[in-house]
């Protein structure tokens, strides 16, 4: 080999994506539901590191703030909740592993396909030097985006199209109630329903001061 | 706040979790002793307890019908071993009773001294843990320096800190050593401003409150019922204390003194009560809360007593008089005698039969029966609770067992 | 700092310059954080005596136990490992680390001094939410491995009470994020550089009392009395801790202690001014970036030391809040949580919104002609893609 030199990027890289996929297929491959949604955790936490690595902080700490302190949180809760026996040792049947391997060999065979096609993606010659790291957007623009200004777009020449680019708010508001909805929804069908039983048996409740007094 | 839940016997059903059946104790920091607690509970809610006792049965009263009742002074020691002045006491006027003995009325005073100091140390000792169950380290470490102090007194008067056996049936085993009055009265000079911090850390510390108020509210009726005695009954509006209700031959120890029986009315109001700290308004008759506040104003009108009996035993002379002999034949007959413990009404009763050595010892323990009400007040209420009502009703197991 | 060392490499080994001083800086991080931890052990129990009218550690390390903390490390590790029969093993050995890494992780964002940060983000304030609610996973997974239906119950009631404080904690957070503009810690830090009432605790009424509210959830999220159910020792022993013993007891109480810490610096940053002290004594007597690289440097020492006391007196008020009051129970805690401190810091943070509507300068600009507090930012100008705004 020509140098000796390890490019650290290039090796957290590996080092992340290999725990992702290890952690996903550990997951697959695991019985007792809790220890699956633990490496589902740690796959997701690896992905965030990738996030982290391609200089997009934003995007990494919303993934451990949304799916590994939300998600997983909530499905782990309810696993725990509900556990019962026959669920705490899932037995897969062949033909459903045989079903899901030919699923997911067709759709990682179309990704792969479509990844190695773009040109820019291909991997850059790497002679001793780190690659370019991609400019680190702030979350401002973003923000204002959602607000509906357009500020990444601000050097757009033509002006008709500068004019049309009204932001986010719309589906900002869209999606904000849709999730007010889906909330009340929920908090609908979690609501405890009461199936009365015959009662056990009168209670005193009545307060009479009863005091026998002497000896 | 109590979470009760609409009728107990109504079925939850969509969310299926498991009921847990959860054991608290024997060994837990909140038990008081050695007390086994099982929880059925569902989530939060706690929809039964079954205490179960025991484990720290002794069997005094089989040992009480094969020694004499001056011998078994010192297994009522034992029993509640917090106050074991008040243990000795009781045991020791039923014994008289049995013997139709009268005792100097200096031993009385010397009795009504250390037995008023045992209810102070018994409360402390009530509201220093309970502010330890709820989280609360601070009072116990400043209730335990305070009763420290007595247990100095005690270790003085009679060479023990815990278990006395020092009044004894006839009367008590020495006389006061001089200066141990001016050291009592030094006691409760230093005291009267720990009381003051007590109520500021505790009874009106509203994160205290919020945990005790309401919570296992215990009404008259059931008091009255289940065999509550002491301050768990006063608490629940009933104004009932034995050293002023109770018999002529205990009631005569408390003649001539001037002090108050703490019992809230139905109302939550507390008579002669300008000078207390202010009730919340969330609180309850019958609550927890006020079964710790009566124990707080039952401490300041035991100072009150003490002082008393210091001042008469300063106009007393003469000697202090003799106990009985070992080995005193008790006459056939029996006796049953209950006075005010700290923690409730305490009985004994002898069964004579000629000998010296009884034909039955017995001892009545009130914890016993506030442990068999708890059942009854956590029924519905969180896990958290129960610590709250364990430690409110102040069990010792070693009266509950003995 | 690896530039420096890699130029006295040849061009093939400049990784392992790279490597070292990776090494090197997260050594030092760690250590900063676990000293802290030691010394803050030995401070609680010195504090706790204190207030118990006792002592405390007196004997080990001279008149007031300094080393202490150093003999119960050695005695936990060298204590037996046990591990229950009923445990899921591997998730049982896993949970106390991922608290810790936790807990460590939020002090990557948190900046030192002026430019001194691990990992300079412009959304440092968001990750650090981010990282401080996975301390939850490692609890929940404590509880359910350790087989103990009393053990399950303290993470339940962890997770509730942690999950539910984010809300609020986020809600306070933003308000200073507001005022000043800015995500980046170390933005937030500047902006309040000079005299002590340029801190934004002093800015408007509403960040005062959002101070005070994001104390309470802080408390709440790293489960100290009077939050601290799930560890509650008299109903459920030790909570999701009752089967952890010896040096995994250990990792545990560092991550409790670091994330303690963690939020006491990030409350310093946020509203006490961080690293710049009550009067701006580095400009004074000349430690400016202006004078030279080695004043500028000083003059940041001077500013972690600031920050690191600053840290240190939350520490201590959360210790002295846990040794006064009783605790709260579970429900008592979410009830404080969803209707006491959400409408609060809403409240707050509409009221500091309104606040700079109506002083964009600050206050005092409105009257005086002074430089405005801070980058507050107006809505349209000053925004470009790529430096912040």
């Amino acid at each position: 080999m020509e140098t000796a030199a390890i490019n650290w990027h290039s090796f957290f890289f590996l080092l992340f994506a290999l725990v992702a996929c290890t952690f996903a297929v550990a997951m697959l491959l695991s019985s007792n539901i809790v220890r699956m949604a633990f490496y589902l955790v740690i796959s997701l936490g690896a992905v965030s590191g990738l996030f982290f690595l391609a200089g997009a902080d934003f995007v990494g700490a919303l993934q451990l703030m949304i799916y590994v302190g939300g998600t997983v949180v909530v499905l782990i809760f309810g696993v725990m909740l509900t556990a019962r026996a026959p669920f705490l040792r899932m037995r897969t049947g062949v033909a459903q592993w045989a079903l899901a391997a030919i699923v997911g060999g067709c759709l990682l065979a179309v990704l792969l396909q479509a990844a190695l096609s773009v040109d820019e993606w291909a991997p850059p010659s790497m002679v001793g030097e780190n690659p370019p790291v991609s400019n680190t957007y702030t979350a401002a623009p973003l923000g204002l985006g959602v607000l509906g200004v357009r500020v990444d777009q601000l050097d757009e020449e033509d002006a008709t199209l500068r004019n049309g680019m009204s932001g986010y708010l719309l589906p900002f508001e869209i999606v904000s109630i849709h999730l007010l909805v889906v909330l009340i929804g929920a908090a609908y069908l979690a609501r405890t329903k009461r199936r009365p039983k015959e009662p056990t048996g009168d209670r005193q409740e009545t307060v009479e001061p009863m005091i026998s007094s002497g000896k | 706040m109590v979470l009760q839940p609409v009728d107990p016997a109504l079925v939850e059903f969509d969310v299926l979790t498991d009921e847990m059946l959860v054991n608290m104790g024997p060994q837990h920091p909140s038990t008081h002793g050695v007390l086994r607690l099982v929880l059925r509970t569902d989530g939060e809610i706690v929809s039964e307890v079954r205490p179960h006792v025991g484990y720290l049965h002794r069997c005094a009263e089989k040992i009480g019908e094969n020694v004499s009742p001056r011998q078994w002074i010192p297994y009522t020691d034992r029993m509640d071993y917090l106050a074991g002045m008040n243990m000795n006491l009781g045991w020791a006027l039923t014994v008289e009773k049995l013997l139709g003995q009268d005792v100097s009325e200096k031993a009385s005073t010397i009795r009504v001294l250390m037995a008023e100091l045992g209810r102070i140390a018994s409360h402390l000792v009530a509201a220093g843990t309970y502010g330890l169950d709820l989280g609360s380290f601070t009072p116990f470490m400043y209730c335990f320096r305070e009763r420290e102090k007595i247990l100095d007194l005690y270790e003085w008067v009679c060479g023990a800190r815990l278990t006395y056996s020092y009044i004894t049936v006839g009367g008590v085993m020495a006389d006061l050593p001089p200066g141990w009055l001016e050291k009592c009265e030094q006691f409760l000079d230093e005291f009267e401003p720990v009381i003051a911090e007590l109520h500021a850390v505790l009874t009106n510390n509203a994160i205290f409150i919020r945990r005790c108020a309401g919570i296992g509210v215990l009404t008259a009726a059931m008091a009255l019922d289940y065999g509550c005695t002491g301050p768990v009954l006063r608490a629940s509006a009933v104004d009932w204390d034995l050293r002023r209700d109770g018999e002529s031959r205990y009631t005569d120890l408390y003649k001539d003194y001037q002090y108050d029986v703490i019992a809230p009315t139905a109302e939550g109001r507390y008579p002669h009560g300008e000078n207390y700290p202010p009730v919340p308004a969330e609180a309850v008759v019958g609550d927890s809360w006020h079964r710790f506040f009566v124990r707080m104003l039952e401490v300041v009108q035991s100072m009150r007593i003490l002082r008393q009996a210091i001042a008469r035993y300063r106009l007393l002379s003469g000697p202090v008089g003799e106990p009985v002999k070992l080995l005193q034949k008790l006459p056939v007959g029996e006796a049953y005698l209950e006075t005010e413990a700290p923690k409730g009404q305490m009985g004994f009763m002898v069964i004579g039969n000629g000998t010296a050595i009884p034909w039955r010892a017995r001892a009545r323990s009130s914890c016993y029966c506030h442990l068999s009400v708890l059942p009854e007040l956590c029924r519905g209420s969180m896990v958290a609770d129960v610590p709250a009502v364990v430690g409110s009703l102040d069990i010792v197991l070693g009266e509950v067992d003995r | 700092m690896a530039e420096y060392l890699a130029s006295y490499f040849d061009s093939q080994w400049h990784w392992v310059a790279y490597a070292l001083v990776g090494l090197v800086q997260a050594g030092l991080l760690l250590a900063l954080i676990l000293t802290g931890a030691a010394v803050f052990i030995w401070m609680e129990r010195k504090i706790a005596g204190r207030i118990q009218d006792r002592l405390g550690p007196s004997r080990v390390g001279g008149r007031f136990g300094w080393l202490q903390s150093l003999a119960d490390g050695i005695k936990l590790i060298a204590k037996e490992d046990i591990v229950p029969a009923a445990a899921d093993g591997l998730l049982f050995r896993i949970a106390p680390y991922i608290s810790f890494m936790a807990a460590f992780s939020v002090f990557l964002a948190i900046p030192l001094a002026d430019g001194w940060v691990a990992l300079r983000m412009n959304v440092a304030v968001f990750f650090i939410l981010a990282v401080a609610g996975l301390e939850v996973l490692g609890v929940v997974l404590a509880g359910y491995a350790s087989g103990s239906k009393w053990s399950l119950f303290g993470a339940m009631r962890e997770a509730a009470q942690v999950v539910s404080y984010e809300v609020p904690l986020g809600l306070c957070v933003v308000v200073p994020v507001m005022v000043v503009g800015s995500m980046d810690l170390v933005e937030i830090g500047r902006a309040q550089s000079g005299w002590f009432w340029q801190w934004l605790i002093f800015h408007d009424p509403f960040t005062f009392i959002t101070f005070w509210v994001f104390f309470t959830c802080a408390l709440a999220s790293v489960n100290r009395l009077p939050f601290d159910m799930p560890e509650a020792e008299s109903e459920l022993v030790a909570g999701f801790m009752t089967e952890y013993s010896g040096f995994r007891w250990s990792v545990f109480f560092m991550a409790e202690y670091t994330s303690m810490f963690a939020v006491s610096c990030l409350a310093a940053i946020l509203f006490f001014g961080g690293w710049n002290g009550p009067i701006p004594l580095a400009t004074m007597i000349g430690l400016t970036p202006d004078n030279g690289a080695l004043t500028e440097w000083l003059g940041n020492l001077l500013g972690m030391m600031n920050l690191i006391a600053k840290g240190f007196f939350g520490v201590t008020v959360m210790i002295w809040t846990r040794w006064s009051l009783p605790r709260l129970r579970i429900d008592q805690v979410l009830t404080t949580c969803l209707k006491y401190c959400i409408p609060l810091a809403a409240a707050m943070f509409l009221g500091a919104m309104l606040w700079l509507y109506a002083f964009p300068g600050g206050v005092v600009s409105r009257f005086v002609q002074t430089s405005p507090v801070g980058g507050t930012p107006t809505p349209v100008a000053v925004v470009d893609g790529k430096g912040g705004v």
